[in-house]
């Protein structure tokens, strides 16, 4: 009897917990301010609608930002510290009907095909609500520049070692033409 | 032209216009085109490695500066005695005080010259311009002290040391040791004897100070505490050098 109310009981906190997942929206749409093909350094920014389509107070709604990169080989999750300073929002509670409307500007750091997604929990709901992915792509673009590179990297010795050549023909110049003569103050009257 | 700019620029035409000084800008130049060509080779920097790379660039510089400081310092008067030119200079009918103001002028000479080589490395590696004009900003008020120091105290061992070499040697000791920030990782530097050793270093100062306004974008009106422990050790550099200098030959 106690199991059998047990089971009830779980089953019904599932629900209800399930309920107020679905209760919860997440939209996602990227900026049509985007550059239509991003390279690196470029800004990219996302806007969310989140919503509370249930009858019940969510409280304690956190919503925040993932990346991960898809790239063949390179599949992993980003580490957002250097790509966002918004990561996260915080709202003690969401009453029915009630829409929240957010930007995630992301600044793109590394080339490569990402995925952006926001999520969201609440204190009391057990299952993790999610918008649908955004994807992205980054073109490379060269951190340091060849062309700016290479003439200094080979033009600033060049000038030191004609510097240096200059320096020691004329030390050798000198050295060959001996000691300078002293002259006779009788001689030159 | 007053004695001690006589001195400071008969100090730096030995580094501009000897072969042996030459020699020695053209090795910087070299190791700063090596660095410069190693990044050029790597195609998998991120857009945040530009300002790495300019951080980079600056640590090396202050390091070289520091070396090329404490080599000037040094054989500011361990390498005169040694030259028998030494006496001679301090036996001339000039204040002692002004030969020093010569000589420690000779040592921000040779600086400014690294300083002005520097800038088209600093220029080509930074190309995105991520607080490129930062970075060299930060360099000349937080790497012109430290540089400086080591000159000072350069030339504070060779007045205390009779042969240049053991003052040479001393030095770089002295250089490795401040400069180990460079090379440490931030788990060693993040121990509390890593963090006491960083909160004294001059050489901790600047590449931190370094890191915050180039990578970090922080304003260098808040690097208050970089920029004081760097004039702190400067100060105290000047006054061993002062004093060194004073008590020579006596």
């Amino acid at each position: 009897m106690k199991f059998k109310t047990l089971i009830i009981l779980t089953s019904l906190g599932v629900l209800l917990s399930a309920g107020m997942a679905k209760a919860l929206t997440i939209d996602l749409q990227a900026s049509r301010h985007n550059p239509a093909l991003p390279q690196m350094g470029d800004r990219l920014s996302y806007h969310t609608v989140i919503r509370n389509d249930g009858p019940q107070t969510l409280d304690g709604l956190i919503v925040w930002i993932s990346l991960v990169q898809v790239d063949k080989g390179k599949e992993q999750p980003v580490d957002l510290e250097d790509w966002s300073a918004h990561k996260a929002e915080a709202k003690t509670a969401l009453m029915p009907g009630q829409v929240i409307e957010t930007d995630w500007p992301i600044r793109l750091i590394q080339s490569g095909l990402y995925r952006v997604v926001i999520s969201a929990a609440t204190r009391t709901g057990e299952a993790l609500v999610t918008s649908p992915f955004a994807d992205f792509s980054v073109r490379q673009k060269p951190v340091v520049e060849s062309q700016r590179v290479l003439p200094v990297a080979f033009g600033v010795p060049l000038i030191l070692s004609l510097l240096m050549i200059k320096v020691w023909r004329k030390g050798k110049r000198r050295s060959a033409g001996g000691p300078r003569p002293i002259r006779d103050a009788r001689s030159s009257a | 032209m007053s004695v001690p700019t006589q001195i400071a620029r008969k100090e730096a035409g030995e580094l501009l216009l000897n072969l042996r000084g030459l020699v020695w800008l053209s090795a910087v130049s070299l190791s700063l085109s090596a660095f410069g060509l190693l990044l050029v080779s790597d195609v998998e920097l991120s857009l945040l490695d530009n300002a790495q790379v300019v951080y980079d660039m600056t640590s090396i510089v202050t390091a070289l500066g520091g070396l090329l400081a404490l080599v000037v310092g040094t054989d500011a008067v361990a390498g005169e005695r040694e030259r028998g030119s030494l006496i001679p200079l301090l036996l001339a009918p000039v204040a002692r005080s002004e030969i020093l103001v010569g000589k420690l002028g000779g040592v921000l000479i040779a600086w400014t010259v690294m300083y002005v080589l520097a800038l088209p490395y600093l220029w080509a590696v930074g190309s995105t311009g991520q607080n490129l004009l930062d970075g060299m900003v930060v360099l000349a008020v937080l790497g012109t002290p430290v540089v400086l120091t080591f000159g000072f105290f350069g030339l504070t061992l060779g007045c205390w040391l009779s042969s240049a070499r053991g003052a040479l040697l001393i030095g770089l000791v002295g250089l490795i040791l401040s400069a180990s920030p460079l090379l440490l990782g931030p788990s060693l530097r993040q121990s509390a004897v890593g963090r006491l050793f960083d909160a004294v270093n001059p050489f901790s100062a600047a590449v931190n100070a370094f890191d915050a306004v180039i990578i970090d974008s922080q304003a260098l009106s808040v690097q208050g505490g970089h920029v004081l422990v760097a004039y702190a050790w400067l100060v105290i550099a000047f006054w061993f050098a002062r004093s060194g200098f004073r008590q020579l030959g006596r």
